[in-house]
């Protein structure tokens, strides 16, 4: 492996998304968001849903997550995520329609705690989705 | 003297059967395509997570969470993962054979099962197992959000100490012609396998837990579950499709030998029957002539 390069491998239910070796990553970590450079200490966390990108020369490449872990051991990096798109895979319609509904749903009172839980979820990977600049 | 007619009737059911299981074989072909890209996809999911799992419980300590839990085990709880439909050559019968086995191996120890798939559950029944509960139906569009209710049942019933061990059977996808019954141990988790972690050095390393380890393990013991489930329904699901696939096309060919033997004995039967016509016209033309 190149000296200070990561490997990054981002790995959703779906499909093995990203495999490759990149200078830096910056993930939405629980508690706030952070960046990986080599030689990270070894770090297990959590994911919330939101933007990740990794950045490979002066390529940065934007996705976005939602829900997962991130492992750092060893200049290896792996992201599992619940979902992984690039900017030009996301569904703005989609994320309108989701996001709206959850509101609708949230709105209500009389949700169960799984129930409200899962909707905030849902309206957390919506947001995220429509937070991203949209790609020109 | 076999009446010809019947022969004939014979061979156009024969034919009929050809047919249907000839479509068939297309029809799990096209079914194995998906199924598989579904599993090839998700396994390094499943595979990654179990690593990070086993690199965080490895470290852990074992009372931090009741899923780590090894207790004596007297009730024990088998996930039963079959088809609803037959017709696919030995597919349900290997996973049951082993299921009961696994039940004789744990003689006198309270067992029950959950059943996946309308065989299972009969076989179950027949069998006078109890069952805690059933998926019919589930093979189409099998979706991550059940299994992972499914999961949080299950994890549910072992922490509240219904049982002490979950066991997973199922058909493992090894290539389109051949798939392997597994016997998976889910709950509690194997420390065993944890300490013969593929690469061993690993185990020293502290790692930074953010934001704490109870809260990771929570979560990803719950998604741990799920995902296993998920990966086990999917597996059997391509292995189900191929095993249909290889049932379905040995099926046609034999239909296919009986199909031509069957033609051959109707042709025979036809020249005798015309010989015996020949032989009876010229006696009746002698016998006239006399």
């Amino acid at each position: 492996m190149a000296e200070n390069k990561i490997q990054l491998s981002i790995v959703t239910p779906a499909k093995n998304v990203v495999n490759e070796e990149v200078d830096q990553v910056n993930v939405p970590g629980e508690d706030g968001d952070l960046g990986v450079l080599a030689d990270h200490a070894p770090l297990i966390t959590t994911l919330r849903s939101g933007p990740l990108s990794y950045e490979k020369g002066d390529d940065v490449v934007q996705m976005v997550v939602s829900g997962g872990y991130m492992e750092v051991t060893d200049n290896r990096v792996t992201v599992l995520a619940e979902t992984a798109e690039f900017l030009d895979e996301i569904d703005r319609t989609r994320a309108e329609a989701a996001k709206a509904d959850a509101e609708a749903k949230l709105a209500k009172a009389d949700l169960s705690e799984d129930e409200f839980e899962a909707t905030q979820l849902k309206l957390f990977r919506a947001i995220a989705r429509l937070e991203t600049p949209s790609k020109n | 003297m076999p009446n010809l007619r019947d022969i004939k009737r014979r061979i156009g059911s024969v034919k009929n059967t050809q047919q249907i299981t000839k479509a068939m074989k297309l029809v799990a072909a096209s079914k194995l395509r998906k199924a598989q890209e579904a599993i090839l996809n998700e396994r390094p999911y499943a595979v990654k997570l179990m690593e990070v799992l086993h690199h965080l419980a490895a470290r852990c300590n074992k009372d931090l969470h009741p899923l780590l839990n090894q207790r004596e085990e007297k009730k024990v709880l088998f996930i039963v993962v079959t088809s609803d439909k037959g017709l696919c050559g030995g597919f349900n019968g290997n996973v049951l054979k082993r299921l009961m086995a696994a039940v004789e191996e744990n003689a006198g120890k309270e067992i029950s099962v959950v059943a996946m798939g309308k065989k299972g559950r009969d076989i179950c029944r027949s069998r006078g197992l109890k069952i805690e509960r059933e998926y019919l139906n589930w093979g189409k569009d099998f979706e991550y959000q059940r299994a992972a209710e499914m999961a949080k049942f299950i994890s549910e019933m072992f922490v509240d100490g219904k049982v002490d061990k979950v066991s997973l059977v199922y058909n493992e996808f090894k290539s389109v012609i051949q798939q392997e019954v597994i016997l998976e141990q889910l709950l509690p988790i194997v420390p065993e396998d944890m300490a013969t972690d593929s690469d061993g050095k690993m185990h020293d390393v502290d790692y930074i837990y953010e934001p704490d380890e109870e809260s990771i393990l929570e979560t990803l013991l719950g998604r741990y579950m799920a995902v296993e489930i998920y990966r086990a329904c999917l597996e059997s699901t391509a292995s189900e499709h191929g095993a249909r696939m290889t049932a379905m096309d040995s099926a046609t060919r034999n239909a296919g030998e009986m199909i031509d033997d069957l033609t051959l004995f109707y042709n025979r039967a036809r020249q005798a029957y015309i010989t015996k016509e020949l032989i009876e016209v010229v006696n009746g033309a002698e016998a006239l002539k006399g």
